[in-house]
């Protein structure tokens, strides 16, 4: 089955950003520019945070005040696992091919 | 907050607080404002399969289309019980064992296809019962209002148009009197737009439900049935038709106007019933869109 995760695909920078806890939307993007250095859109973040949860990888919790903050499911982990597995063979495999070409 | 306008209503109820809260906090400029309008697009887009639908959304879809069609199909139902009302008075007795064998086969499978329809209703229920659980009643009654409101207009039509009828000659109440004839296609009108008014309530309110794969999967199964019992109907509608005296293919609108509606509902069913099939079969948890 083809996959179209890319590196900076918004649905791959929320799980990463799951994965240490539980955030709300402000909380998500301040820590999506930490570690990655990108800014999401408002309406990128929640486009991507509906489909998330559409497919049950993070689901929502008690609102906490007026935002609510969402959490990694399962599956969604395992998702991410994948995803990260398979971005580390294309990472792995082009900087061995780098090394060869500039050696 | 008037840049939420560019969502759809149900992603509205469901996300659009949220988002406010985000910018407000974030005192957006023209950039994030200009993402949100064009997330709001793609959302409006996704229903059509324009946008970037995720399988699991495709596969909802899917079943959704088929609630749409049965819709239909119910409504061309309605025409054929209403035109076959005489068919053992045109028919020889003799002559009455094909057709009767298909008319009944048909309500057998109308009452196994309406089970259907209900145990796909039934079993997103408990989900239901969890998204009033944690986001209240308020958001997911609203889209019931206009399908009430259209109830209870079509409920005083039907009490109107009946006392009216009782007051007309037989002859009067079967075409020949052109008034209540047109009053007879408006209320024919106004039932199926009620109809459907509730068909896109219930998938307004689907749309707010958190679905599992597996509940998904049920669910395109499900729809499957539906559709065949549609196609089972049709042919039988379709049996009945040719064998009964009196209602011969030959021009009888009170007959091909039903059946086209349920060929085109068993189409749109088809449809969806494949569309969720082709969805749930790309399921795997992955990070595939």
């Amino acid at each position: 089955m083809p996959t179209k995760t890319r590196d900076n695909d918004p649905t791959v920078l929320i799980l990463t950003s799951l994965a240490s806890g539980p955030k709300h939307g402000y909380g998500l993007l301040l820590d999506i520019e930490e570690f990655a250095g990108v800014r999401l859109g408002p309406g990128t973040l929640y486009g991507a945070i509906g489909r998330l949860e559409e497919r049950g990888l993070i689901e929502p919790l008690s609102a906490d005040g007026r935002a609510r903050p969402y959490r990694l499911t399962a599956e969604g982990s395992t998702a991410l696992e994948k995803t990260l597995a398979e971005l580390r063979t294309i990472v792995e495999e082009g900087t061995a091919r780098l090394q060869v070409q500039f050696s | 907050m008037r840049l939420l306008y560019a969502y759809p209503p149900a992603w509205r109820a469901r996300y659009g607080s949220e988002l406010a809260v985000l910018l407000e906090e974030l005192d957006g400029g023209r950039r994030a404002r200009l993402d949100v309008v064009r997330a709001g697009l793609v959302e409006r887009l996704r229903p059509l399969g324009l946008g970037s639908l995720s399988p699991h959304a495709r596969a909802r879809e899917g079943s959704l289309l088929v609630l749409y069609a049965w819709t239909l199909f119910v409504l061309g139902g309605f025409g054929i019980q209403k035109a076959s009302e005489h068919w053992q008075e045109t028919t020889p007795g003799g002559d009455r064992a094909v057709p009767a064998g298909a008319f009944d086969g048909l309500v057998v499978i109308a009452a196994i296809g309406t089970a259907l329809v209900l145990l796909g209703v039934a079993l997103v229920l408990p989900r239901l019962r969890a998204a009033i659980r944690r986001d209240g009643w308020e958001g997911l009654v609203r889209p019931l209002g206009p399908a009430a409101w259209l109830s209870l207009l079509t409920a005083a039509a039907t009490g109107g148009l009946a006392a009216w009828a009782h007051t007309l000659a037989p002859a009067a109440r079967n075409g020949h009197d052109a008034f209540y004839d047109g009053a007879f296609v408006a209320w024919v009108l106004l039932f199926a737009v009620t109809l459907f008014s509730w068909s896109a309530a219930a998938a307004s309110i689907a749309r707010r439900l958190e679905l599992s794969n597996t509940l998904l999967r049920i669910e395109s199964l499900v729809a499957a049935a539906v559709v065949a019992s549609m196609a089972l109907m049709t042919a039988a509608t379709f049996i009945w038709w040719s064998s009964a005296h009196g209602y011969g293919f030959a021009a009888n609108v009170n007959v091909i106007v039903p059946v086209a509606a349920m060929i085109c509902a068993t189409i749109l069913g088809l449809i969806g019933a494949l569309r969720a099939a082709r969805a749930v079969t790309l399921i795997s948890g992955g990070l595939t869109s």
